[in-house]
């Protein structure tokens, strides 16, 4: 027995296709089912820890990796950045534990990871798009303790969100919330948009695409399925308001109509967030 | 597939690996082999485990080698290499009782039953730096052998010889018995998240793999800081000592015992002052972690106790289950470092939003 003990925590064996052990795997998915059938609320799984740290992907890297099969291309971004190096990170321990193919381009991919971002590019039924999670919970900023936020989802009981609404809006001319942004999903649970930007928003709501959200350090996952209502939280006479800038256009492809990031000093400060969208638009 | 982008990030990330390895591995000192954290670095290598939650002294060493020492990249490493091994067997239920004592420490009576037993410890140690460490070793070590050797019968009393203090109050009538009759599962925390609230199993186990510093920071935050959840006890049992794991043989169907672990346990005394409390009785909490850790054990036992009388009022048991896992703090703190440009962006939008409502735009 001891021998069998011994063998079994040797740290030289080969490592498990995607890493983690089959019946970790199938209890992830079986959590997505869960998620994809309940749109918008936090399923509890067993989150494992991963070779990455728990905030810098790690959840969206278990779904990934439990979902993942050998005929996938994988896609990661990180702020739309194929090559951001927590990017690079991750879909390098994606590929390199499965052999899977890697590509920069949405119509290549069929399963996309990523942080902060929805790609520009339109993403059909074939895709599936994992979101990183760093707080799944859209009610924390109103309420700390767990068991009363639990009751709030359980009884979809969200005034407090309401009139925090109502006083942003009253008291700053405008509702300040960033990135992340709150929306009601498919009329029952509110739900945290990671922090996409507000841009990224309507891409969610009847989506073509299956959207995962994978937040390993609180241990949760949840989905938004195609085809689902995801209206972002706000007043009938306040629409919602996505970024923008006066004048901005990327300085690299001319865009205006993506998601820009500015680097404050230069003359011509705004390029795509979306890089590998900015490249193949110069490249046409 | 096409993978058209230049790829500095790859070529940072391997240039930073490399790095990191060849510092590391090519320091001219001699290089560490895992018996010398294992037989002189005891302590961490203990802590990491515990913290981990794996009992594997050679592993941890690797891991605390290989981390360069951070005890929480080392816990990393250990916690994500257990993430790849299938679970293949449940050990059976150990009786704490069957204890092979390597230390007892009994505060609460002057002569409890069976020993006070100091053992390794440097409680009573005057802190000096002795800069000769290395010199005198040799010279003393035939003396330690000697002594260890008369001694060690006495040393190692197991646990039939040894009243647990909780059995003495409760034979003394003055105990509350919480006992329960039936024998739910344990909680497991490795495969189900525990939020408020929660059976007691999970705060324990929670507690059992928390970071050190965390737990006994939240206990110190209790007895100084803002939160005053917790009343300080006084301490009925201290053991360190080894406990056999035992597993049904999946053939034969019999008991196999397939290994040692050591575990630090306390049993911490309460005295319950209440108003809807029994004032005419005591009652215990309970603390044991994965090797010699006597500071985590103690701040469990008493965050244990001070988790029951609260009984979800406070927002106690959401700190112990939620803030005290070392890799769940420490990688969302360093998360910070990662790029945020696009949330960074969403945010200058909107202050200019809210600039452009006032008019000052």
């Amino acid at each position: 027995m001891t021998t069998t003990v011994r063998r079994l925590a040797d740290a030289t064996r080969d490592l498990p296709f995607a890493l983690l052990d089959e019946e970790s795997k199938r209890e992830i998915r079986r959590a997505l089912l869960q998620a994809v059938a309940t749109p918008g609320y936090q399923v509890p799984f067993g989150s494992r820890e991963m070779p990455v740290a728990r905030g810098w992907g790690s959840g969206g890297l278990q779904i990934s990796l439990a979902i993942v099969g050998r005929n996938d291309v994988v896609k990661v971004i990180d702020q739309g950045d194929d090559e951001g190096v927590n990017a690079v990170n991750l879909r390098r321990l994606i590929t390199t534990s499965t052999g899977t193919e890697e590509s920069t381009e949405v119509d290549e991919s069929t399963l996309i990871q990523s942080r902060h971002r929805i790609p520009e590019d339109a993403m059909g039924e074939d895709h599936i798009l994992v979101l990183q999670v760093p707080v799944p919970e859209p009610l924390r900023g109103i309420e700390r303790d767990m068991k009363e936020l639990a009751r709030m989802h359980a009884e979809a009981d969200y005034s407090k969100m309401w009139v925090s609404l109502y006083e942003d809006k009253v008291r700053n001319g405008v509702i300040t919330q960033t990135t992340g942004y709150p929306c009601l999903v498919a009329g029952r649970y509110v739900t945290a948009t990671t922090p996409i930007p507000r841009w990224d928003i309507p891409r969610l709501h009847h989506s073509e695409f299956l959207t995962l959200f994978g937040a390993g350090r609180e241990k949760r996952v949840y989905a938004i399925p195609p085809h689902t209502d995801v209206e972002p939280l706000t007043f009938e006479d306040v629409p919602f308001e996505v970024e923008s800038a006066d004048g901005a256009r990327c300085k690299l492809c001319g865009s205006t109509e993506s998601f820009l990031v500015e680097t404050p000093g230069e003359t011509s400060s705004w390029s795509c967030s979306d890089t590998a969208w900015c490249r193949r638009r110069r490249l046409a | 597939m096409g993978y058209a982008a230049a790829r500095g990030g790859l070529s940072a990330i391997k240039s930073a690996e490399d790095l990191v390895r060849r510092l590391r591995d090519d320091d001219p000192s001699q290089t560490l082999d895992t018996d010398q954290f294992t037989g002189r670095l005891r302590l961490l290598v203990d802590r990491v485990m515990g913290e981990a939650g794996l009992w594997a002294p050679e592993l941890a060493a690797m891991a605390i080698r290989q981390a360069e020492g951070d005890n929480i990249e080392a816990v990393h490493l250990l916690r994500a290499y257990k993430s790849t091994l299938p679970r293949i067997a449940v050990a059976k239920v150990i009786d704490a009782d069957e204890i092979v004592a390597e230390r007892r420490v009994v505060p609460a009576f002057r002569k409890p039953g069976g020993p006070q037993l100091l053992g390794r410890s440097t409680d009573y140690t005057a802190r000096m730096l002795d800069p000769r460490h290395d010199a005198t070793v040799s010279q003393s070590r035939s003396t330690i052998d000697s002594d260890l050797h008369t001694n060690g019968s006495e040393q190692t009393p197991s646990a039939p010889t040894m009243t647990r203090m909780s059995q003495v109050l409760r034979d003394m009538h003055l105990l509350v018995d919480r006992r329960r009759a039936d024998d739910p599962d344990p909680f497991d925390i490795t495969r189900m998240p525990a939020r408020p609230p929660a059976p007691r199993s999970a705060r324990l186990s929670t507690m059992a793999r928390a970071e050190t510093g965390a737990l006994i920071g939240q206990w110190y935050r209790n007895i100084l800081g803002p939160d005053g959840y917790l009343h300080e006890v006084t301490l009925g049992e201290v053991r360190h000592g080894s406990l056999p794991l035992v597993a049904q043989h999946p053939v034969t169907g019999g008991d196999v015992k397939f290994g040692e672990i050591r575990v630090t346990e306390v049993e911490a005394i309460e005295d319950l002052n209440g108003v809807e409390e029994d004032r005419g009785s005591f009652d215990v909490g309970y603390g044991m972690c994965l090797g010699h850790n006597e500071r985590k054990a103690i701040a469990m036992a008493n965050l244990d106790i001070a988790c029951h009388r609260d009984g979800s009022r406070s927002s106690l048991e959401q700190s112990i289950l939620m803030t005290t896992d070392g890799l769940d703090s420490a990688g969302f703190l360093e998360h910070l470092k990662l790029p945020h440009y696009v949330t960074f962006r969403s945010m200058i939008e909107r202050k200019v939003a809210v600039r452009r409502a006032r008019g000052q735009v």
